[in-house]
């Protein structure tokens, strides 16, 4: 008997080496996530949607003459996905059919409350200025599209505010998210118009020759996107790595642990810091170098929007 | 808006508890709660390795929380807290974003498989609001574990051990305010999960 005492306090956790005691769950529940890939898809939407349609009024609103030929394009882009959109919630909601809740039913600490109007005003605001944009109304144009800047910025900008007040994931409960979101919507917003810049002219004009300077300028704002998205990425990464717990393990998550192939990979390395590259470098000022990397970019912005979704919620919280 | 009376807590008391999973029973039988999801349940963890091991049953409840992330975030206003305190959902106002699900630090809530609308314990509120006695849980456990009741009469049991206990809640950083108090909760066992991480 005393030397079984004797034995079993000798065993203690320190001695045999293991930092942290063993935990095994026996049983536990598991509910199922609360969002998923529709809201991915649906947060991608509306960045493209917000980018487009500031870089639409570099034109037509703030005068860059030489932004004209993407002025149409880009409104017609804005509204087409921001109607595309909200689709994607519908699917993603139980009850789709009560989507009417929302507006008579208000709670102004909800973003998705918020959400409601914008994304009704927002398309509204995008086919009335696009409507002036056909009809050539230079006046009216410029009008819609300073009152369009602030709305596309808050028609984005609200769906960050949807994950930071999640406060039940560590990588979402951050005042970065808002911005963040800003950020990579110009930067896939660019990145579309440069793509679409390529197809219309290759395939749709009557030339058939890439208007360049367009191009060109397009890739210089999105390497400064670029550096804007990286670092307030990784300097909300680095606060959540060296932050409390739950925040250190959702960093960890996307570095080291099961995200790291999309996060570390395809978002940060392929997606940000490869096309970054391509657009710095003098000797590869081509057509098709741009149109690659742009090509990249979208996918990096669509896989960052997928890792913060579904990376915030991977890990259980109880 | 009324002022909300936060009447009713409940007390885990954990060294009490075998983890038979009558709680869990009793709560599926009473709401009628359909297979693959649970209102409440028992987390069960083993700490340690043979021969030093031991296991850390923890039954699981709406915390009821008196700042709720829940209420704060539903679009719709679909979920509240009723003129006792307990955060109830309207099913007939629900759209099921599931805003709910990912605001509440607790993992409590569900969307309920058929009706395709947030689902989550609410102690038995339709009980509670009838007279007809404590939560099923409450009714059903066999070893005293659960005691339930209103702590700010003081001649109620449970504001007797509230006061002579040591008590603490889940996850208290959150600031949720939660009026599920455990006796002898482990917090290294509560907080632990199992996938994502640090492979934990």
């Amino acid at each position: 008997m005393a030397s079984t005492t004797k034995r079993r306090a000798r065993l203690t956790p320190a001695d045999t080496g293991v930092r942290t005691m063993e935990l095994t769950t026996i049983t536990n529940a598991v509910h199922g996530e609360a969002f998923g890939l529709a809201i991915a898809i649906y947060f991608y939407l509306t960045g493209l949607s917000a980018g487009s349609f500031i870089i639409s009024t570099l034109a037509y609103g703030f005068g860059f003459e030489k932004y004209k030929p993407v002025g149409k394009v880009g409104v017609v882009l804005a509204t087409l996905l921001l109607i595309a959109a909200p689709m994607f919630l519908l699917a993603h909601s139980g009850r789709p059919l009560r989507a009417w809740h929302l507006f008579i039913y208000l709670n102004a600490t909800s973003p998705i409350s918020w959400g409601s109007f914008l994304l009704s005003i927002y398309p509204v605001n995008c086919i009335i200025y696009g409507f002036f944009m056909f009809k050539g109304n230079a006046k009216m144009t410029k009008t819609f599209g300073l009152i369009g800047i602030p709305l596309a910025l808050m028609v984005h900008g609200y769906t960050g505010f949807i994950l930071s007040f999640a406060k039940a994931h560590a990588l979402w409960r951050s005042s970065m998210m808002p911005i963040l979101f800003l950020v990579s919507a110009l930067v896939s917003g660019v990145a579309m118009m440069i793509l679409v810049t390529i197809i219309k002219d290759k395939f749709f004009s009557k030339e058939g020759k890439v208007n360049e300077e367009v191009v060109f300028g397009l890739g210089k704002m999105l390497f400064w996107l670029l550096i804007i998205d990286l670092f307030l990425s990784l300097s909300d990464l680095a606060v959540h790595y060296f932050g409390e717990l739950e925040s250190h393990e959702s960093a960890y998550l996307l570095l080291f642990g099961a995200f790291a192939p999309l996060f570390v990979g395809i978002e940060t390395l392929l997606g940000k810091v490869f096309p970054l590259v391509l657009v710095s470098a003098p000797s590869m000022r081509k057509v098709a170098v741009y149109g690659f990397a742009a090509i990249i970019v979208m996918l990096g912005i669509f896989t960052m929007r997928y890792n913060v979704v579904m990376g915030g919620e991977f890990i259980p919280l109880l | 808006m009324s002022e909300t009376n936060y009447k009713y807590a409940m007390l885990v008391d954990l060294t009490r508890c075998v983890a038979c999973r009558s709680c869990s029973v009793a709560c599926k039988s009473e709401n009628d709660v359909p297979s693959g999801v649970v209102r409440t349940w028992v987390k069960e963890i083993e700490k340690g390795s043979y021969p030093l091991v031991k296991r850390h049953p923890m039954p699981m409840l709406c915390n009821q929380c008196e700042n709720a992330a829940c209420t704060r975030v539903c679009p719709v206003k679909a979920t509240y807290h009723n003129e006792e305190g307990i955060v109830v959902i309207d099913p007939h106002r629900c759209i099921g974003c599931g805003y709910c699900m990912a605001a509440c630090p607790y993992a409590m809530r569900f969307i309920h498989p058929t009706r395709r609308v947030a689902e989550k314990c609410d102690w038995c509120w339709p009980r509670l609001r009838e007279d007809q006695g404590p939560p099923a849980c409450v009714r059903a456990c066999p070893g005293g574990v659960l005691t339930f009741g209103d702590p700010s009469d003081p001649n109620s049991e449970i504001a007797k051990k509230l006061l002579t206990s040591k008590t603490t809640v889940l996850k208290p950083e959150t600031g949720n305010r939660p009026r599920v108090y455990y006796i002898g909760l482990d917090d290294e066992a509560a907080r632990k999960v199992d996938a994502g991480g640090h492979g934990g």
